[in-house]
């Protein structure tokens, strides 16, 4: 490339006089700019030292090889920037400046620099460099190498050393393209200088995240299935811990919900207002829904052995979840008032929902025999025929994986009902439907903890009176307690 | 239910004269009844649906294709149809139309647009 060449170039000539050269720069394309896009600003850094050694080391008086291997024989391409200013710079060529400028500065500057010019703070050779091409530029070109200044200024900062470079003073010659193209060069370095350290600050906080996330699945695998599992300790796999980590969110979550649904309904929302909250609370049980049919590929028998929640939601279990049929009995009398039509809806969602868990079950049933069937194959008491043996374990992971169909198609269903009873209901009905659901999955959790600690202690009580006992004070203050944090039969 | 047998598909073939695009077959054999389902023996699965129409009143027609011969071309053939990979059955087809895999024929039933195609096929009245 011909960044390249220049670097190459410029580093051989070195030394503290420079004469500026048009550059003829058509080596620069724009595909030079994506180049230091993907390199970097610190290879960009150093090309640019180089590149102003390069035009430090530049001698127009003929002697030295040209800047460009490639340059063309005669300078006068760009005919707002005509031959003579390559002549007076020479008159100039005494000016021996100290490497002080920056990259921005030294590009700057070396458009024209007048002998007065001290070499000293480079922003002040910018503004005077500016004031000389003022003079000396063409009116056409003054605007783009002034408008390329104060992209230069904030550069100047940076005060990057160019060892061996001038502060490019004696007129060199640099058209305004070239300029806009190093200008462009420059805010491209920083940008991806902002990119870099933008990336690096979020790889910093994903590895601060993933960090938590392990603490999490720890102290999950510790605890065992939270309140479910008791004593199955750490015999849980990932998939299944994963699963009920994400469970927790979504309850977390879905408790949010049900508060903006509450005080959606106290403060009489519009129609409008009240909808965009029930379909984004429909939208969270499609999340569950999805979540669960990434976790069943992994470990169904977590799911349908419902270890994700709490004891008392288990007793209700079917099917890796909760019975449409069942919710719907449950919710029926909460709808009041529903319209004659509406009735008819939800008595014939009812029973398409009871038909359909009804062939479910008995699908499932038929997997169980099967199951069974293959588990028990041979003889059970004499030794095993290693070969049948086999082939029936297969026949029975076989059935272990359709199980995962099944608790694919339940919830399939448990989706459809969900959705089937908003379209019947309006959106108030359809509110304190959701309210209604989320609220008697909070029993039910709270059931369970309350049973979880129930006295069972021997010192204060008779174990027999204790089947009979009314619950102790500690139990209803229990009930007070939030419950949000349990797990409901989704 | 109604499980067509061995010999009558036999005849069915023959009849035909000879080969015939497997999922020809399919669409030939789910015009014939109100009610189609292409199933194999051993599909729990298959069970289940067998039982939701038997559940509903409706008296479907049955091809089990682990006992034809050329059931797993034709099993092959409604992968493709339902666009996705294995299990490829169940396959329902109402009054010679395409209903779907065990996940539409739930959801078809739970919206209410079941009842009303069985209707319209002359497979349920009341």
């Amino acid at each position: 490339m011909a960044n390249h060449r220049v670097g190459e170039t410029g580093l051989s000539d070195s030394g503290p006089s420079s004469q500026p050269v048009a550059y003829g720069v058509h080596g620069i394309t724009p595909a030079a700019t994506n180049f230091f896009d993907q390199e970097g600003a610190a290879y960009f850094g150093e090309l640019e030292e180089a590149l102003m050694q390069g035009v430090a080391g530049m001698r127009n008086d003929g002697d030295r090889k040209p800047f460009f291997t490639t340059r063309p024989p005669t300078l006068e391409i760009f005919p707002s920037w005509p031959m003579r200013f390559q002549q007076t710079p020479k008159c100039q060529q005494g000016n021996s400046q100290p490497a002080e400028s920056t990259d921005s500065g030294s590009a700057q500057n070396t458009i024209s620099q007048p002998d007065s010019e001290s070499p000293g703070s480079v922003k002040a050779s910018s503004e005077q460099s500016s004031e000389q091409q003022q003079q000396r530029m063409m009116a056409g070109d003054a605007p783009s190498a002034e408008a390329a200044a104060p992209n230069h200024q904030p550069k100047t900062q940076d005060n990057r050393r160019v060892a061996g470079s001038t502060a490019e003073k004696d007129g060199k010659i640099l058209d305004a393209k070239s300029l806009r193209r190093l200008a462009q060069n420059r805010e491209a370095a920083r940008k991806s200088r902002l990119r870099k350290k933008a990336y690096i600050q979020q790889l910093e906080s994903s590895r601060i995240k993933l960090t938590q996330l392990e603490q999490d699945l720890q102290r999950a695998r510790s605890q065992g299935l939270f309140l479910g599992g008791g004593g199955a300790g750490g015999n849980i796999s990932s998939a299944a811990a994963v699963f009920d980590m994400e469970y927790g969110r979504w309850l977390d979550e879905n408790y949010r919900h049900m508060t903006d649904l509450r005080e959606g309904l106290q403060a009489h929302l519009s129609d409008g207002d009240l909808r965009v909250i029930v379909d984004e609370c429909l939208a969270h049980y499609d999340e569950i829904f999805r979540v669960k049919g990434v976790a069943a590929k992994s470990d169904v028998l977590h799911l349908i052995t419902g270890m994700w929640t709490t004891p008392a939601e288990r007793c209700f279990l079917w099917m890796g979840g909760f019975r449409p049929s069942e919710l719907l009995k449950i919710l029926i009398p909460q709808m009041d008032p529903l319209t004659e039509q509406q009735l008819v809806g939800i008595c014939s969602l009812q029973q398409s929902s009871q038909q359909a868990e009804e062939a479910l079950s008995q699908g499932l049933e038929q997997l169980h025999q099967s199951l069974g069937d293959a588990v028990a194959s041979g003889s059970l008491s004499e030794g095993t025929d290693v070969g049948n043996y086999m082939g029936q374990i297969a026949i029975a992971l076989g059935k272990l994986a359709d199980l995962e169909g099944f608790v694919r198609q339940a919830d399939n269903m448990r989706q459809q009902t969900l959705h089937q009873t908003r379209r019947i209901l309006t959106v108030r009905q359809a509110a304190r439907c959701f309210l209604a659901i989320g609220e008697y999955n909070s029993r039910l959790r709270a059931l369970s903890s309350l049973w979880a600690s129930r006295p069972r202690d021997v010192c204060n009580r008779n174990l027999i009176a204790d089947e009979s006992a009314c619950p102790a004070t500690t139990d209803l203050q229990i009930i007070h307690q939030p419950v949000h944090s349990h797990f409901s039969g989704f | 239910m109604q499980y067509q047998a061995a010999e009558s598909w036999g005849a069915a073939y023959a009849a035909m004269g000879g080969r015939a695009d497997p999922l020809e077959r399919v669409e030939r054999l789910a015009a014939e009844s109100a009610v189609v389902i292409f199933s194999v023996s051993t599909c729990c699965m298959c069970h289940a649906v067998k039982r939701l129409f038997c559940g509903m009143g409706v008296s479907p027609t049955v091809y089990e294709l682990d006992e034809d011969p050329r059931g797993k071309e034709m099993e092959r053939a409604l992968a493709r149809l339902l666009g996705g990979g294995p299990p490829a059955v169940p396959v329902v087809f109402i009054g010679g139309k395409l209903v779907g895999a065990m996940d539409r024929v739930m959801a078809s039933h739970i919206n209410g647009t079941l009842v009303p195609l069985l209707k319209e096929a002359g497979a349920l009245w009341l």
